[in-house]
């Protein structure tokens, strides 16, 4: 569904991606791993738009996406929940729900959307009138990818979902990345949690300093990958 | 080291010394008072330009304040420099200890840079913490609170009448004169030690503080650096036109010295120069053509305005499609094909959109 | 003296000065840019009265319906012509451009009509009064104060009920996640001008209701005026603009009334020294909204 291929960033001087190649097919859920700065964080706001590849191709289901506007790029069903739970504050749980639905017209299908989200995420409709500020870190996150589900998203992209949370909401937010999964949604997530990302995943990339550097089924990686070397440091001689 | 090794590093304001030098000997040669008028005033609003880039350039803040500190300058220079007698001329209310102030013109117009940088000093430190919109508005609140007290102090400025009989010192060669040293001081600014630091914070303002550099201190001298530019160049002027009144020192002349900056490039000494000579160019080329056209009587009502409007058109094309202007971050050097690569970081920086 | 009277002018400045700051925060909360050119909207629609008022038959309330319309056209062409070409690049390069527009659009009239002031012919309502409570009231107040109350309302309408107006509340807050949510860019940005025309454009019926002409830089002092309301108020904010316009019209009232005679002319510098202060003490206004200007010292 999704294939990025050779794709190049730079910022100025800075190269953050120098040939990122990968896939995601229908109904996967495939993880994109490494450290801080290894280009996981650019590598997503490459394909949602935010950012434009310098060099190589993106494209969703065979067309070429590379260059769309964000908001473009949302409505061919394309979801980024970006780092940092990036919700309105200042708007109520309502609206940034409502604003989620914004790519999709009709009534009843936001109402559809509306009370799968509230089975998935029950607080929500509780704190339904209260502005997004005053909701808890982990209200907050549920918030976010409920937020992003309400488009009825052809692939839904998580930016680290479970940083900064505590441990309970950390297992919460698996969980229900998994449930998504079930259900069918196609996710790209990024994480830094290795083991319980694995534990859920079909499949996953290993990126290191704009690269990918591995790539493979949780098993493969397991066995062959080198995710030590990634995350420590210590790196396979390169001849 | 030998001569050419020592000149090596000053190869930028050298250069631009030596345009200044010929276009000035080239204007006195060919004796046309008309052109020396227009160059000697060119001369002047370089000035202004340059010291313009020194503060914008380096710190990547827009001021609009900039145009308010000469006022302060032209009228301090002349305050110092008229006659008493000639001052009670134009101004029966002036203070008593102003008129009997009485300077030599080179001192007349440095006192008025001075006043003009420590008024800068005094009321720009504490908005030099401020960032982005707040920071620009409260340099336009400066202009306007400046060009208020100006129009409004009779005792000092005559009001919003005009003050005449300024006497006309500023010559040809005075104005070349102060625009050599103005484009040196700016360009020794910028490779000065306050200079590279105040860039690294524009670029970075948390990696510039983790390594010691005092963002706010770097951007206050600046800006009174530049105020210093801002009051020799109102010097230079009053002594030029010999009678002005504030409406002088306010939007227009802001948005004509603005143009010639951005037209040139924010982030050189030499896109200010190069910026100054191209306006300055097309705004006489622009007036002509404006005459000509109310010789002919085509627009009953006169017609005025067209310079600036092409000036506005030019500049919002060049912010959309050219930014870093003429000479793009890059600076003049002599051979011109051995130029000196761009410096890291402009006033229009590369953003992703997210 | 703090009668009925003087609290009917405050109030009527106010809602003027209320108008003013709005339209001018709703372009800023999005782009945080400060359009220097707000003024000059006030121009085209003083300027629209005078050529329609003068040499048309057509009635008061077509015309000042037209000069409405003409601010909101003109807002909406100089962000498609100007702004959005300069969008992508920095914020001072929009604040330039803004002022370049600014100089166009004055240099236009100047060329086109007259750098002279030009008489605006005003319906008769704009000389009457109504007596009220025993103090003769002015039309013009009221009507200035009903315009301000309405326009507050369907304001409100539309940011609170309308997915539109969710979308613009949202870009305030992070304009580029509302993008990634599908919001087009443009129709939230310009639906911004399109309100700062209206806004500017009903300033303009009641600021030349005031002085019965018009020239080429009328744009300057309401420019001013927008500027000092809504930083008092808090850039972010529009309850802050709205606020902040009521207190400035309190304040240079009262400093009206206070300040000796021969500081009278130096009004607008103290305001514009009280925006200083404010700016220094609370870079964020009087008004606490959710993201704070930073400080950088």
């Amino acid at each position: 569904m999704l294939e990025l291929q050779d794709v190049h960033v730079r910022y100025g001087a800075i190269t953050a991606l120098r040939g990122v190649s990968l896939s995601v097919g229908e109904g996967e859920l495939v993880a994109l791993l490494g450290v801080n700065g290894a280009g996981k964080s650019t590598t997503l706001a490459s394909i949602a738009g935010g950012l434009r590849p310098q060099q190589g191709d993106i494209r969703l289901e065979g067309s070429s996406i590379l260059g769309k506007a964000p908001e473009q790029i949302a409505r061919l069903g394309l979801s980024l929940v970006p780092e940092g739970r990036d919700i309105f504050a200042s708007l109520t749980v309502e609206e940034n729900l409502r604003l989620g639905a914004f790519t999709r017209r009709k009534e009843t299908e936001y109402r559809r959307n509306l009370s799968e989200v509230f089975d998935l995420f029950p607080v929500l409709r509780e704190r339904l009138p209260q502005p997004g500020g005053t909701l808890s870190g982990g209200e907050q996150q549920q918030l976010a990818i409920a937020r992003a589900l309400m488009s009825s998203p052809r692939l839904l992209m998580l930016d680290e979902p479970s940083l900064g949370l505590a441990p309970a909401l950390v297992d919460q937010i698996f969980d229900l990345i998994a449930r998504l999964h079930q259900r069918g949604v196609t996710i790209l997530l990024v994480e830094q949690n290795v083991d319980r990302t694995l534990e859920i995943v079909d499949r996953a990339y290993l990126m290191s300093t704009g690269l990918i550097e591995g790539h493979g089924t949780p098993e493969q990686l397991r066995t062959h990958g080198d995710i030590e070397g990634i995350y420590m440091g210590v790196r396979r001689q390169k001849d | 080291m030998n001569l050419a090794g020592r000149l090596k590093p000053f190869n930028t304001p050298l250069t631009l010394v030596a345009i200044i030098v010929v276009l000035a000997g080239i204007t006195a040669l060919l004796g046309i008072s008309l052109l020396t008028r227009i160059v000697t005033v060119m001369f002047v609003s370089m000035i202004l330009v340059l010291g313009l880039q020194l503060y914008m350039g380096n710190s990547g803040i827009l001021s609009f304040a900039h145009i308010g500190f000469m006022g302060i300058g032209a009228y301090t220079s002349v305050l110092c420099s008229m006659l008493p007698a000639a001052k009670m001329l134009t101004n029966p209310d002036l203070y008593p200890f102003l008129v009997q102030l009485h300077l030599p013109f080179l001192p007349s117009v440095l006192m008025g840079a001075l006043v003009a940088a420590l008024f800068a000093a005094v009321i720009s430190y504490p908005l030099m913490r401020l960032s982005d919109a707040a920071a620009v508005i409260t340099t336009f609140a400066l202009l306007v609170i400046i060009h208020v007290v100006m129009l409004h102090w009779d005792r000092v400025t005559n009001g919003p009448r005009t003050l005449f009989g300024v006497d006309n010192f500023t010559s040809l060669w005075t104005s070349a004169g102060f625009c050599l040293i103005s484009t040196f001081v700016a360009y020794l600014f910028k490779e000065s030690r306050i200079g590279l630091r105040l860039r690294a914070s524009r670029d970075d303002a948390y990696a510039a503080a983790s390594i010691g550099i005092n963002m706010v201190v770097m951007r206050w001298l600046a800006f009174i650096a530049s105020a210093f530019f801002a009051g020799v160049g109102g010097g230079l002027w009053a002594h030029f036109i010999t009678s002005f009144t504030p409406y002088s020192f306010y939007l227009t002349e802001t948005f004509v010295v603005l143009a010639m900056l951005v037209v040139g490039g924010p982030n050189s000494v030499s896109g200010a120069v190069v910026g100054t000579l191209v306006v300055t160019g097309a705004r006489e080329m622009l007036r002509a053509i404006e005459n000509y056209v109310n010789i002919l009587q085509v627009f009953p009502q006169g017609f005025f305005g067209f310079t600036e409007m092409v000036l506005a058109v030019v500049l919002v094309l060049i912010l959309a499609y050219r930014p870093q202007g003429i000479m793009g971050s890059n600076e003049l050097r002599w051979p011109p094909w051995c130029r000196k690569p761009a410096v890291a970081g402009s006033v229009q920086s590369v953003r992703p959109l997210s | 003296m703090i009668d009925l009277e003087f609290v009917i002018n405050v109030l009527s400045l106010g809602s003027l000065y209320a108008m003013l700051a709005l339209g001018l925060v709703i372009v800023y909360g999005i782009l945080r840019l400060v359009n220097f050119a707000y003024g000059e909207l006030i121009m085209i629609g003083g300027y629209t009265m005078y050529l329609l008022a003068g040499f048309t038959p057509l009635p008061w309330l077509v015309i000042a319906s037209l000069a409405v319309l003409a601010a909101m056209f003109t807002s909406l062409f100089t962000e498609f012509v100007a702004f959005r070409p300069v969008r992508e690049k920095s914020l001072t390069a929009m604040l330039i451009t803004s002022f370049a527009v600014s100089t166009f659009l004055q240099n236009g009239a100047l060329l086109m009509i007259s750098p002279r002031a030009r008489a605006v012919t005003l319906p008769p309502v704009f000389q009457s009064s109504v007596m009220i409570a025993g103090t003769s009231v002015p039309w013009r107040h009221i009507l200035t104060i009903v315009t301000c109350i309405v326009m507050l309302a369907l304001l409100t309408l539309l940011l609170r009920r309308t997915v539109l107006g969710i979308a613009l509340r949202a870009a305030a807050d992070n304009f580029a996640m509302t993008r990634m949510l599908g919001v087009p860019a443009n129709t939230v940005i310009s639906t911004a001008f399109a309100i700062s025309g209206l806004m500017a454009g009903l300033v303009s019926i009641f600021w030349i209701g005031r002085s019965a002409s018009v020239t080429p830089t009328i744009g300057g002092p309401p420019l001013l005026v927008a500027f000092v309301a809504t930083v008092i108020g808090g850039m972010r904010s529009l309850t802050g603009a709205v606020v902040g316009g009521f207190v400035y019209a309190t304040i240079i009232s009262l400093l009206g009334i206070f300040l000796p005679p021969d500081l009278q002319e130096f009004r607008e510098a103290f305001m514009f020294a009280i925006v200083i202060l404010v700016l220094l003490i609370r870079p964020q206004g009087l008004i606490r909204s959710r993201t704070s200007v930073e400080r950088v010292g």
